[in-house]
């Protein structure tokens, strides 16, 4: 059992300390004159023309942050791939429907429109795409719409 | 160093570094990094544990570090989707500076 | 109990998840006309199947899943709970005027996710699932907070719950793997059977396991310090998920808490133990005793200042977790069914209060306090309602507020310890008196009674006067509800 546990405390004070320490080890120690030249970004001697950090375009995140959601979902795949033979058919049948979960949630974020690059509306689409100029909001229940214009 | 110790002791240090990015930073993704790094802290506890404790016909603690690597992905997806309508709303990551409602 | 075995013990998750599939194709595939009302009217019926399998469930007598998940009475008390929050916030979503210009098909579908991960929170009992369940809410609730998408206070409110709910979910996370080190097991009996053997160092770091779990915890009911998110998040989410998350997830993180407090660091297996399991020199009990002071003081010391009446409902729901806690200092029946029933009577008053105050931000679109002068005489047929709530939540005769905290009361008398804390408590309830009071004197004595009479809602106003109901009937005949508290007091336990 875990019981001898008494090094990790001894760690956990140390480390705390040692943050501590360091942090104010930088506040008396660090000299701080600061000038124009010195912060300026260091290029090997090139002029530095642009912002390091430079804007990406929001659609990549958009696109990034779908695929990491299906990429990691992937990680519990292969624990299941191991044992696959062992396991036999409900750990198939239990791994298909997880599988199909997960192509719901890709049907809707296609249906959505969200993996589309160039957002457009297209001639020959149906359903959402070709309503693509209305407003993608309902009528307010009649009842409200009655009061809201009163 | 291959014993129990030294995989807690690192988690320990990850779990540290991520406390002081939670409390120090102001940006937010900078944030979301440092709640990345307790997540993976633990996972590393948990996976250590599982290793050194005689339990590796079950593998508890694996399965554990795989759930909370999924979880934590999700968790991040949601909180970047966030962090984008904050920039659309305040054009700033900044999470002090979304500070309207007050009392 | 094995896997196949289980699923038929299972069906009400099976079915709201098989649901949701369903209407999120449903919902993809079909135009923008009408999508709000099918989704809603999907999402109703698939609340009221759920509602019926839960109804004929029947007892399997043991944990299902390997022991992960035990569908007991206790879990089905709660899950009632949940059920009703849910199809209240179902009903009255399309008369907020405030939900009125966004497309709000996916927030039926994050509302029922968010019902499934609170189904799960009320029965688990494995590690986890625990983490898992909690995550599975907070995630939810994060996008709903920031439902408004263009609205700033409600951006910044779903920024300040992600920040904190990730991070304290993360702590607590950290906690259950040390609690896992030390017991080798993530099942709850089996951490508690591990537990009885420690001695030594290791006691340390169980202390440590404990306050990091009791920050996820204290994060979910909203427990002071880790309260800061809640009036903020409380202001600027809409109000009907302000409603919601100020009732359900309050009341399944109370019963994850009680379970996983009451059984991993219980004096024996039994549920509740009547013991806590000393750790180290530390005594649970007065640590959350402790925490139930510093909460309900916080609460209602700032609930007095605040001029937004969401927001002193927001600092009112800190200090009602306060008085809730005040009872889950000591482990035994008496404290589990009080706080059960004072959980379920807080349901009722404080969705009625909220659901009055979407009412009348439709009407006026108030907010201050100072805004709903005179609203007795305007609205008398909601105005009334209001104050039967805030009598209830202050706690006044003849309410169900006044039995739900004569309970909590009593098992820290009867019980004979932490006086200082039932002292506390009621002084506490008289500050909380002053700011409840001030609404009623704004109603009812202030403003002119000038004849004219604004239509009020029929559906909301139906819906509050049947949330006013249950907080008069249990006022005087509660003893229903108690018997109903009493009959949940059940877990299964391996072996007994």
């Amino acid at each position: 059992m875990y019981t001898d546990f008494a090094p990790i405390l001894i760690f956990s004070v140390l480390s705390v300390a040692l943050i501590l320490f360091a942090l104010f080890l930088q506040r008396i120690l660090a000299p701080t004159n600061k000038s124009a030249l010195k912060s300026s970004t260091y290029e090997c001697g090139e002029e530095a023309i642009d912002n390091a950090r430079m804007q990406f375009n929001i659609r990549f995140y958009v696109v990034a942050l779908v695929f990491l959601i299906f990429d990691v979902e992937l990680v519990l795949l292969f624990p299941w791939a191991v044992v696959f033979k062992e396991l036999g058919l409900v750990a198939f049948v239990e791994m298909l429907i997880f599988l199909l979960i997960l192509t719901v949630g890709l049907i809707a974020v296609w249906r959505r429109g969200d993996l589309d690059w160039v957002k457009m509306e297209v001639p020959y689409a149906r359903g959402r795409y070709a309503q693509l100029e209305q407003p993608l909001v309902d009528e307010p229940a009649p009842e409200m719409a009655a009061e809201l214009e009163a | 160093m291959d014993s129990l110790e030294s995989y807690l002791f690192i988690g320990l240090v990850l779990f540290c570094f991520g406390l002081y990015a939670v409390m120090t930073r102001r940006n937010g993704v900078a944030v979301l990094m440092g709640i990345e790094l307790i997540l993976n802290a633990a996972n590393l506890n948990l996976v250590a544990f599982n290793r050194f404790g005689g339990l590796s016909e079950q593998l508890p603690g694996q399965v554990f570090a795989l759930m909370v690597i999924v979880m934590a992905a999700c968790e991040a997806a949601v909180a970047l989707a966030i962090i984008i309508n904050l920039y659309k709303t305040f054009q700033t990551i900044h999470i002090d500076e979304a500070r309207e409602m007050r009392g | 109990m094995p896997n196949i075995e289980s699923l038929s013990f299972f069906l009400p998750e099976l079915f709201l998840t098989a649901s949701m599939v369903v209407i999120i194709l449903v919902d993809v595939f079909m135009g923008p006309a009408n999508r709000n009302r099918v989704v809603r009217q999907l999402s109703l019926a698939a609340l009221a199947v759920t509602a019926y399998l839960l109804w004929v469930q029947t007892d399997p007598g043991e944990a299902i899943f390997f022991g992960a998940l035990a569908v007991d009475p206790y879990s089905r008390f709660f899950k009632w709970l949940f059920l009703i929050a849910t199809a209240v916030i179902f009903f009255v979503t399309p008369y907020t005027s405030q939900l009125l210009k966004t497309a709000r098909h996916e927030y039926y579908l994050f509302l029922l996710a968010v019902m499934f991960g609170l189904f799960l929170m009320a029965s688990a009992q494995d590690l986890i699932i625990i983490y898992l369940s909690i995550e599975i809410v907070s995630i939810g609730s994060f996008v709903l907070a920031g439902f408004l998408k263009g609205d700033r206070h409600s951006n910044e409110s779903s920024l300040k719950y992600v920040i904190y709910g990730a991070f304290s979910s993360g702590v607590m996370l950290y906690g259950l793997s040390l609690l896992f080190g030390l017991a080798g097991s993530t099942n709850l009996f089996d951490v508690q059977r591990a537990l009885a053997s420690i001695t030594g160092p290791g006691d340390l770091i169980l202390v440590a396991a404990l306050l990091m779990i009791l920050v996820g915890f204290g994060y979910k009911i909203s427990m002071a310090p880790f309260h800061f998110w809640t009036p903020d998040v409380y202001q600027g989410a809409p109000t009907t998920i302000t409603a919601y998350l100020s009732v359900a997830p309050k009341a399944a993180g109370f019963a994850l808490a009680l379970r996983v407090l009451g059984i991993a660091f219980g004096d024996n297996l039994q549920f509740p133990a009547d013991q806590w399991f000393p750790v180290g020199n530390l005594a649970i009990g007065t640590v959350i005793a402790l925490f139930s002071g510093l909460t309900m003081t916080v609460g209602n010391i700032l609930a007095i200042q605040q001029n937004s009446v969401k927001r002193m409902l927001a600092y009112s729901s800190v200090a009602h977790a306060g008085y809730m806690l005040m009872a889950a200092t000591i482990l035994n029946t008496q404290a589990l069914g009080a706080v059960m029933f004072y959980l379920a009577v807080y349901l009722c008053m404080n969705l009625g209060a909220f659901l009055v105050v979407i009412l009348v931000h439709n009407k006026f679109g108030y907010d201050d306090i100072d805004d709903w002068r005179g609203l007795g005489f305007k609205l008398p047929l909601v105005a009334v309602p209001m104050g039967v709530f805030l009598f209830s939540l202050t706690g006044l005769p003849p309410t169900a507020g006044f039995v739900g905290k004569v309970y909590l009361f009593s098992v820290l008398i009867s019980s004979q310890q932490f006086w200082w804390l039932a002292v506390l408590g009621v002084l506490n309830s008289v500050v909380s008196l002053y700011y409840y009071l001030r609404i009623m004197k704004v109603m009812f004595l202030e403003g002119e009674p000038t004849g004219e009479t604004v239509s009020d809602h029929p559906a909301m106003t139906g819906m509050i006067l049947a949330l006013m109901v249950p907080v008069l009937l249990f006022g005087v005949y509660w003893s229903p509800l108690m018997g109903w508290v009493r009959a949940s007091l059940k877990i299964f336990t391996p072996g007994g």
